[in-house]
């Protein structure tokens, strides 16, 4: 029977037709990895060896389909499916599924991917947002059959009230678990910002104020999706704060770094996402008292300066009364001690006067001539023939002049 | 839908008897008049907000949807 004549191509074609025939979907291949290379940011390779005998199986696949950070020496589980490349003919697995396995490998994966986040600049203290003190919405993401989701409603009820809780029910593990975490964050984002206006539809939820993820402890592979990078990187691309809370204190998740407030456990995610009753209801009394004091002290002060003022007028009008008083008595002293004096002044002034009287001169046998009333002391202003008046010392006469100074009317003999 | 608008008014109100605490201090000489006034108001809403913290409880409501990314 003559051979059947194949092109290199048919040939390969073949091969490849046959190897589909491998249940592919049933199978995983576990081995560690080497020579894995990423080549243009797109293309990934890697060896995948069995350490004992020395097996060697070429894998290949992109970097959308590598969810997890890979390198040299890591135990892995590989799913895929086998071909050959027809323009270099080599043999590879063309993977659709990595992952770690075994806490070692887990353990390396995540800090590869936490060094590869913090380098981002997704764990950056400065995008950090503050919360609102007083929160009207929550956005629960978490599972409603998980402890979490009761302690957590437990201590929100006992801490404080008045707030809408808006839960997203999602698995926290296994395989569903990234897909619907993230749709709970897309799903948060997309509502609309404010409340809505008075009238407004009911029932329409709006954004919340801050998101909680949420989950009890476990070890990193019960923690997968909570350091998943799509699920971390959902977290950094929230428009609205997020507050991420896994199991006790000592777990710790790739999305705890990335949250704007990382809480330990459910409870504490309470404590940080609303504040208590009793320490809100003891900050209002200590405003009231304080305003309170603050009213007193003003009160008694203005009482304080009223009963000064009247002290101090009381005082002023005293003194007044004092001073007045003082310089009466005063002035009654000194005039005590004037008054004789300028009666026995009076009494000197009034005797020199009596001395100059020109009545007394006359008395004494002196007259007073007088023209028209003016007392005549010159006898050079008087005239011949002029008329005056000679005043006594009792009674007058008129009189003519006949000579002054020897001139006039002749003397007769 | 009373347990929002009810928060809403708590956040306000708060603010507002913080800022007329935060009045009574920086005032110097205060006005005894405007002082009792912003008193009142104090009072008034520290009542209130008491109230409100004896009053108001939490309401979950469990979104209906599937999630998926």
């Amino acid at each position: 029977m003559e051979p059947t004549v194949l092109s290199v191509a048919q040939y390969l074609q073949y091969i490849n037709d046959t190897l589909k025939q491998i249940p592919s979907s049933e199978m995983v291949v576990e081995g560690e990895v080497s020579d894995f290379r990423v080549a243009q940011k797109k293309w990934v390779s890697f060896d995948l060896k069995d350490e004992e005998a020395g097996a060697v199986l070429k894998c290949f696949m992109t970097v959308w389909q590598l969810k997890v950070e890979l390198e040299d020496g890591m135990r892995v589980q590989v799913k895929g499916f086998p071909k050959i490349y027809e323009r270099f003919g080599t043999f590879k697995m063309n993977v659709q599924e990595v992952s770690p396995v075994g806490e070692g490998a887990l353990r390396r994966a995540y800090e590869l991917l936490k060094k590869k986040l913090e380098t981002e600049g997704l764990f950056d203290i400065a995008r950090k947002r503050a919360l609102r003190r007083f929160p009207e919405r929550i956005g629960l993401i978490t599972s409603r059959d998980a402890a979490a989701y009761g302690d957590f409603l437990r201590i929100l009820n006992n801490r404080w009230g008045g707030v809408s809780v808006q839960h997203a029910h999602v698995h926290v593990q296994g395989r569903q678990a990234v897909d619907e975490i993230v749709g709970a964050f897309g799903y948060f984002n997309s509502l609309e910002d404010s409340p809505l206006p008075k009238g407004g539809q009911r029932g329409v939820a709006c954004k919340p104020d801050v998101l909680v993820l949420t989950r009890g402890g476990g070890g990193l592979e019960d923690l997968h999706a909570f350091n998943d990078e799509q699920v971390a990187r959902a977290v950094f691309g929230s428009s609205i704060p997020v507050v991420v809370a896994v199991g006790h204190e000592r777990d710790e998740s790739l999305a705890d770094y990335v949250a704007d407030v990382r809480a330990s456990t459910p409870s504490n995610a309470v404590e940080r996402v609303v504040p208590s009753r009793n320490d809100v209801l003891y900050e209002i009394e200590t405003m009231a008292r304080h305003m309170q004091d603050q009213i007193d002290n003003t009160i008694s002060e203005k009482g304080r300066l009223i009963e000064h003022a009247t002290n101090l007028v009381s005082f002023v009008l005293e003194r007044q009364k004092e001073r007045f008083r003082v310089i009466y008595d005063q002035l009654m002293v000194t005039t005590g001690d004037w008054l004789p004096l300028i009666r026995s002044d009076l009494e000197g002034l009034g005797k020199i006067l009596r001395q100059v009287d020109p009545k007394r001169v006359l008395a004494r046998g002196y007259s007073l001539v007088t023209v028209g009333g003016a007392v005549v002391t010159k006898a050079s202003e008087l005239e011949v023939g002029q008329d005056i008046n000679v005043q006594f010392a009792t009674g007058s006469a008129d009189a003519q002049v006949k000579r002054v100074d020897g001139k006039g009317q002749q003397r007769l003999v | 839908m009373t347990a929002k608008k009810k928060t809403t008014n708590f956040s306000k109100a708060f603010k507002e008897l913080e800022e007329i605490t935060e009045w009574f201090d920086s005032e110097e000489n205060l006005d005894l008049d405007k002082g009792l006034k912003q008193f009142e108001r104090g009072l008034e809403l520290a009542s209130e907000l008491k109230k409100k913290l004896g009053e108001v409880e939490n309401k979950v409501e469990e979104i209906k949807k599937k999630f998926e990314n």
